[in-house]
Formats: C-alpha cells, structure tokens, sequence
C-alpha cells in the first residue's frame, strides 16, 4: 500500500492543494500587484488596457522606483531590523537564565516550571500588551515611583508611554517564550557529565559554561533567534499602540497602505521586501544550524 | 475530552437572536447607547455597531469589500466620495415622517444637493482640549493652533501632546495655522504644511484619534487635537471621576474643520428597510437629543434643542454660532491626483 | 545533584516576576471601582457585570469559537494527511508549502489573503476568516503528526497488511490509534492559535465577525473602561481551566511527544 502512486496522492493532493490555492497564490497575486497601478478609489486598476481592440499591458516600474526615490523607507527598515536585533538580543539574555535553570532543576518540578512560562503566553496577545499600557501610563504606580525616585536624586521626570523602551520591554514580553522553549529543548538534552568531568579537570564555573554549556547550545539559540526575529519584524501592533510618533514599524507601513491609504501596489512592494528579509533570515539561520550539526 | 465537547456543542446549540439585526460602521464614541435600547425595543431588532476612527480607514473598510452594512455615517467629503461611486442606496423620503424636524441650514449642501442620499446626523468641530490646570502651572494660555505646533510653547509641554492620526485633519489645522484653507490643494502650502508638522513632531507623544478621551482623563496627556464630541465627554468624565485637574477646550482663532457627519444606506445594505427606520427614529426630536446629550455633539435637528442640556447649548465650540460659523470649513472630498499626494507627505510625516 | 547556582536562581525569579506581574496587574485592576485604571479606588465586581450584558462582546466570543471549532476540525484533516504524507515520501513542495507559512511574519498572509478575497470578490465575513486560519493551522498540525509518526514502527502496519488486514482497516486500526496523541496535540495547537489570533484575523474579518481579539483590539485601542480587565481575566481563567483539563487527559500533550 505505501509504495502505491494512489495512497501517495491521497495523502498530499489534498493539503498541497489547499495551501497553493490560500498560501502561494495570494503571494504572487501580491507580487504581481506591486507592478500593477493602484485602482481610482483604491484597489488595483485593471493590468491591460483596451485600446482600438488590442490589448496592451498597463504594468509599471513606479511603485517599486517609490520605494528607492528617497531614503525613508530604508531607514525605516533599518529601525525595524534593529527593534528585531535588541529584541531578539534582549530574549536571549533573559531567556537564558531562565531556560537554564528550568534545565537543570529536578524532573519533578521541570513541568510545571516550563508551564509556568508558556501559561502567560496562552493569554491573548493583545491584554499583554495591555497590561503594559497600563504600567507605563504616566498616572501609574510605576512611572511615579520612577519619577519619585529621580526626582530625590535631582534628575528630570521620564516619560515611559509611547517610547521606544515602552516598545522594547512589550515587544520582550510577548516573545520572551518563543525563545525560553527551544534553548530549554536544548539545554535539557545536554549530558551533565560533561560539565562533572571538567570540574574534575579543575574548569571553574563560567570556564565550564563557555567552554561547553554555551556552545553546545548554539543551535538553540539559533531557532530561538529566528522564532523571536521574524515576527518581530512584521509587528504592527505594539507600535500602533505603545509607538508614539517614532515607533513606526514596517508593519504599520503595510497596514497603513491597505487599511488606511488605499495604496494596494505600494503595499505590495513593502510585503514583497519584507517578505525576502523573512525569507533570508531562514535561510541564513539554518545554514548556520547545518554547519554547525555537520561539526 | 467528550465533556469539553459536549460543552463546545452546548454553546453552539445556544439559539441565536432569532429578530432582525441592524449592522451600524459609525465614528468611534458618536452613538447614544441609551437611544440604541430604546429603537431595540421599539423595533425588536438588535442593533450590531462597528467603529472607526478616521475617514481613511472608513473608506478603505467598505472597499475592501465590508458588504453588510445597513447604515454608514460618514462625514460630508466621504459623503461625496461614496456617491460618486456609485456606493449609496438613495434614501426613500416617504418612510421618513421625521425629515420634518431637520434644520434647514444643514439641508441641501453641495456635497449632496437635495439630500437624495444621505441626512445629517450630528456635527462636531475639531478642537483642542487642554487640562486647565496643568497648562496654567506652565503659563500657557491656549488660543490658536500655536499650542501643538509652535516649538516654543511645546518646549514647556513636551511628550504631553497628541494629535489627531488623519492626514486631512492634521494638515488641515497646519494649513489653519499657516493662513491657508483647510482645502487648499496647492502643493507649496502643503509642504509648507508637513514642515509645521515635523517641526512639531519631536514634542508631541503620540499620533492617536481613538484613546486622547481616556488619556485627557487620566492625565497623562495635556494637550490633544480632537473632535469636540471627545473633548465634551472627556471634560465630564474627569468630573465624574473627581480628578485634581479639569479639561476644557477651545476652538483655535484661526478657524478649524467643522465635521458634518451623515447617515447613508449602502446599496449593497441587507436591511435597508430596517435602516430607514432607525434614520427615522434618530430624527426624531427626543432621540436626537438624546444624542447630543450623550455625546457632546452639535446636532442638526430643529425639534431636538428644546430637550438639550442648556449648558451643552451655550458652549460656542458644540454648538457655533454665525460669527464662530463663519470662520469653520468643511472637508471637501478630494481627486486622486491630491489624495495621492496626501498620501505621500503624510507617510514621510510618519517615517521621518 | 549538584548544589544550586544562587544567581542562576535569582535571575530566572525575577523573570518569571516580568512575566506575571502585568497579568496580576490586569486582574487586580478589573476589580478597581474607577473607570481609569490609574489608581485603586475600592474594591467592585460591576466590569464583571456590565460585561455579561455587552451583547457585542458576548456575540465576538461566540464568533471565536465557532471560527476555531471549524477551522481547527478542518485543519487538523488535512495537517494530518499533510504530516503522513511528509513522512512517508521525499516531497520537496509540500515540505515547503506546509513550512513557509509557519516562517513568515503574520501580516503578510493577512493582507495577501485579503487582497484574494477582494479580487475573486468574495465577502467578508466568517467563512474568509475560516479560510485564513485553516491556511496557518495546518502546518502546525502536520508538524505534529510528522513528528509523531517518525517515531511510530512501520512494521506494525506490514504486520498487518500480511495477515490480510485491507488498508482501511489498516489505517483505522492501527495507524490513527498510534498517530492520536500527535493528531490531538496538533488539533489543539490549531484552535488555540485560531482563537488566539488577531493579526490574519484583522485583515480578513468581515461586517458582523468582529472575533474576541479583535473585540479586544478595538477596546485597548479606544480604551474607556476596565471592562476589557475583566474581560481579559476571564480569559486567563478559562485558559487555565482548558490546559489542567487537558493535561490530566493527555499528560503528554505539552511535551510534543
């Protein structure tokens, strides 16, 4: 039965079919639209024109010329690679610890300690986010006591709402898990005696964590990065709602052209951009996960 | 598992409200839900609302494709947009017993001459609201549109200032500030424009046309551009939850956009007749006060003002008269060429 | 065991106290009698109330959960025969049609699906949205299943089918009862992901499918009272009461065995 061309199909026609209809489809229907002309109330404007009755192609360059007429869309880029390099930067540090100790406590408790990670993360992502609203308003308890603080010390008053750290502790907050789990996937597998045998050696505590806890969890790190990076990147709703006016990420732009501008094509060209840094991101991570399996 | 199955059915079997219902895209905080129970009882119909927050997002809702509402109040320049595309059902006067009771003066405008497709709804201006004490603590009186742009007098108040996220309301007070018409489509003047708005930028907290009610409230912002609707409800809820401050606001004395805001049926609407009814009752003079009342905005309807909060009435901002009038402008619906261009200034804005 | 790393220790605890000390904050504040959740006022249960009233808010959920129901049931089909099919035969585009949407951010399958929806004028509403979130559950399903099978004994099934056993019976008797926990799990993850969504969900919603994020969305966004605190603590309590009740079903359900 399983070596029947038949079977085979059964099982992969089905989904192969559904996701080239709702997944890759879509993605070049975008990719085409970038190239099209955005339609007199929004929309797209038909791709042919009727002329003397011969069809002609009505496609154009400008869209993506837009893109590179002046700088702002690649500084806005920059400052959405660089929310996803602190945060991704930011995980790691804490996640760390964390996903560390998690490993190395008894069987008994390693359960519920992980479920105590995950369990924040089953709430709605959006009452995440609003519960940081809440702390960072200027009327709460924690802006005051902040405030409080500096000013017995005869500094100025902070403003937490609506910055770019408002952003970096939410955008930490909601991703924090994505890189807990697979460096604790990691780290749980590492053999102890490795770290008993260089204490026997006289390796003292951080020379036996650099020498081999840290670099047997590379690969960890590496999808933990990833799965931290790419959503990052095309966020918009922390930025909508904690950004102020310097928060603008390249998913607020996105949105902002299909939601708000009526700008389809322009749209279009920003996923497509998007898309390939996405893509690139993959590729680069599991090239280094493969090099280093294969050492 | 069964049992959480069990439960999963139990939840879907729970019967579905069987009446009619009425689908409403409306401004965010721009409906009387006291005026709602009382049309859900009369009709025996639910009413189901959507909300939005700008023109923009409105206009990019219903292209893409958001069929199946029965009622839309969009602002008089969305008004003139949406008939030109052919997007709206006109209105049958015949069901309308209360058309009556509208003020002639806010009938038969240009952006829909005769009123054959929509009827105005209520009106807001778009003001600033302030927080009395705090502004006073910094010495700055407000009067023009100098508070949220003039560096110098954002340097005592930075980070406590939002501003209205909606290119046309925003330009559109820049343009005020700078001696221009809000409808000015010269792309000189809007530059101009965009660099009062970047000059600005670095002092104000946020861009936010949804939330500044709530943050006035609380204090945590200062100074916010915003409808006058807002302003009133945000002044009251501060009273009613007895901050140490108080909010107020003023019309800038460079004139502002008056917002005239109406109800229309989509063509495409699946229970226009429910629709027309609901337009009916919200002409009515009790339920159209009821309104005002509600929402701290200006109304259109003759028969309504005996039942208003007289205080709400005297208020120049809410409910202008000819002297105040004459210096407030209305959005008018803009070409292609211009939104594009809008567009354009408004994402640099944005980015930069 | 070796003895406990005291700054290991410490560290972890003040990331666990970053990860719940919001949440207790929500909750503690959706019973605060002042509509501005600035400062404790006293002690009231009214957010609760008013909420069991707020049609709009009760209407979302249920719209939530019919959306999950369906898109996971059909989800969870074809991830599975996607998940068999991965791990039986060598096919690249599968692979990477089951993969790829799993990697790239959000909104971009948000507003490429909204865009085929508009061009084969299609309107919005709960089947689109159906649509959208069958599209991002199956590969986590099919992720299951794969791992789950990989690690089954192929020689059971070659058992069978010599004692003549017809492949039906086969794969009803003795692949699907293996493959159930992966299938389980995988089902799950794709109601939870689905009635968790608020991204895909935002692009592709139509008039009257408003969903609970997004109900939540519009109320952070406009922000008037501490219904959404209770609304939100809510959650989390139901959200505790599906995992214990799901762990003592199926113990391994959170270890991806």
């Amino acid at each position: 039965m399983q070596g029947k061309a038949w079977y085979k199909y059964l099982l992969s026609l089905p989904p192969m079919a559904y996701l080239l209809i709702f997944f890759a489809a879509p993605t070049f229907i975008m990719l085409f639209a970038s190239f099209r002309y955005a339609g007199e109330y929004g929309g797209l404007a038909p791709w042919y024109l009727h002329e003397g009755g011969r069809l002609t192609l009505d496609l154009t360059l400008e869209n993506w010329q837009r893109l590179l007429e002046t700088d702002i869309y690649l500084r806005l880029f920059l400052r959405s690679i660089g929310y996803a390099v602190a945060t991704t930067l930011l995980c790691m540090v804490m996640g760390y610890p964390l996903a560390l100790m998690i490993a190395r406590s008894g069987r008994k408790h390693r359960d519920l300690l992980l479920l105590l990670v995950i369990l924040p993360f089953w709430s709605n992502f959006l009452v995440r986010i609003y519960a940081w609203m809440i702390i960072f308003s200027p009327a709460g308890a924690l802006t005051r006591m902040i405030n409080g603080a500096l000013e017995l010390l005869g500094m100025g008053s902070v403003t937490l709402m609506y910055s770019p750290t408002a952003m970096l502790v939410c955008l930490v907050y909601v991703h924090l898990p994505f890189m807990v789990l697979p460096l604790y996937a990691n780290l749980e597998k590492h053999d102890l005696d490795l770290l008993d045998a260089a204490q026997d050696l006289g390796a003292g505590k951080w020379r036996r964590f650099w020498l081999i806890t840290w670099p047997l969890s590379l690969p960890g790190i590496t999808a933990g990065s990833i799965l931290v990076f790419i959503p990052v990147l095309g966020m918009f709703a922390i930025p909508d709602l904690l950004g102020g006016t310097n928060g603008i990420m390249i998913g607020n732009v996105i949105k902002q052209q299909f939601m708000e501008s009526r700008d389809w094509p322009f749209g279009s060209v920003l996923s497509m951009v998007l898309t390939v840094t996405a893509v690139a991101v993959v590729l680069l991570g599991s090239r280094l996960g493969a090099r280093r399996e294969g050492r | 598992m069964k049992s959480l199955l069990g439960l999963l059915l139990l939840l879907l079997a729970t019967p579905v409200f069987a009446g009619e219902e009425l689908h409403i895209f409306n401004w965010n905080d721009y409906m009387s839900e006291e005026v709602v129970a009382g049309f859900e009882k009369s009709c025996n119909c639910k009413v189901v609302q959507d909300y939005y927050s700008g023109t923009e997002e409105m206009m990019a809702k219903l292209q893409a494709g958001a069929s199946g509402y029965d009622l839309v109040v969009p602002t008089q320049n969305a008004v003139q947009a949406l008939i030109q595309q052919g997007f709206l059902e006109k209105l049958d006067k015949g069901a309308l017993a209360n058309i009556k009771n509208q003020d002639p003066g806010f009938l038969n405008r240009s952006y829909d001459p005769g009123n054959v497709y929509s009827l105005p709804y209520a009106y807001t201006t778009t003001l600033i609201g302030f927080n009395e004490q705090r502004l006073k603590e910094q010495g700055i009186e407000p009067t023009g549109w100098a508070v949220i742009f003039d560096p110098q007098i954002l340097e005592k108040i930075k980070g406590k200032v939002t501003v209205m996220d909606d290119a046309d309301e925003l330009l559109g007070a820049a343009l005020k500030y700078l001696g221009y018409s809000v409808n000015d489509v010269d792309e000189k003047h809007l530059r101009e424009a965009q660099q009062v708005i970047m000059t600005a930028k670095p002092y104000w907290a946020a861009f936010n046309s949804s939330s500044y009610i709530k943050e006035l409230t609380v204090g945590n912002i200062w100074v916010a551009h915003g409808y006058s609707s807002d302003m009133v409800q945000a002044r009251n809820d501060a009273m009613d939850a007895k901050r140490d401050f108080s909010v107020n606001f003023i019309l800038p004395k460079e004139g502002a956009v008056l917002a005239l805001d109406n109800m229309v049926i989509p063509k495409k609407a699946k229970n226009k007749k429910l629709a027309l009814q609901f337009i009916d009752f919200l002409m009515d003079g009790k339920n159209a006060a009821g309104l005002s009342n509600d929402v701290g905005a200006g109304n259109p309807n003759a028969a309504a003002l005996p039942f208003i909060n007289p205080e709400l009435k005297q208020l120049a901002a809410i409910f202008p008269d000819q002297k105040v009038l004459a210096t407030l402008e209305t959005l008018e619906a803009t070409s292609t060429k211009v939104r594009r261009l809008k567009n354009k200034l408004w994402t640099e804005i944005k980015l930069k | 065991m070796r003895k406990k790393n005291v700054l290991l220790w410490l560290s972890a605890a003040l990331v666990y106290l970053f990860l719940y000390l919001p949440l207790v904050i929500v909750v503690v504040f959706s019973f605060n009698d002042s509509k501005l959740n600035a400062e404790w006022v006293g002690f009231t249960w009214k957010w609760y109330g008013k909420l069991l009233h707020n049609r709009e808010m009760l209407g979302a959920a249920m719209n939530s959960l019919i959306i999950a129901t369906v898109s996971a049931g059909v989800a969870t089909i074809l991830g599975t025969l996607a998940g068999m099919a991965m791990s039986q035969y060598r096919l690249r585009l599968l692979q990477l049609l089951v993969l790829a949407p799993i990697a790239m951010p959000e909104i971009l399958m948000g507003v490429s699906l909204l865009v085929l929806f508009i061009l084969v004028n299609m309107t919005l509403g709960l089947m689109s949205i159906m649509l959208a979130h069958i599209t991002f559950c199956i590969g986590f399903v099919a992720l299951s299943v794969q791992a789950r099978m990989s690690s089954m004994d192929p020689a059971l099934v070659e058992a069978a089918r010599d004692l003549g056993a017809s492949p039906w019976r086969c794969f009803r008797e003795i692949t699907l009862p293996l493959l159930m926990p992966g299938i389980l799990a995988g089902a799950l993850m794709a109601f939870t992901l689905s009635i968790d969504d608020f991204v895909i969900t935002f692009f592709t919603a139509g008039v009257g499918s408003s969903t609970l994020p997004l109900q939540i969305y519009s109320m952070v966004k406009i922000a008037v009272t501490p219904e959404v605190n209770a609304v939100s603590t809510l959650l989390m309590l139901l959200t505790l009461v599906v995992i214990t009740a799901a762990s003592r079903l199926s113990p391994t359900i959170f270890r991806g065995e």
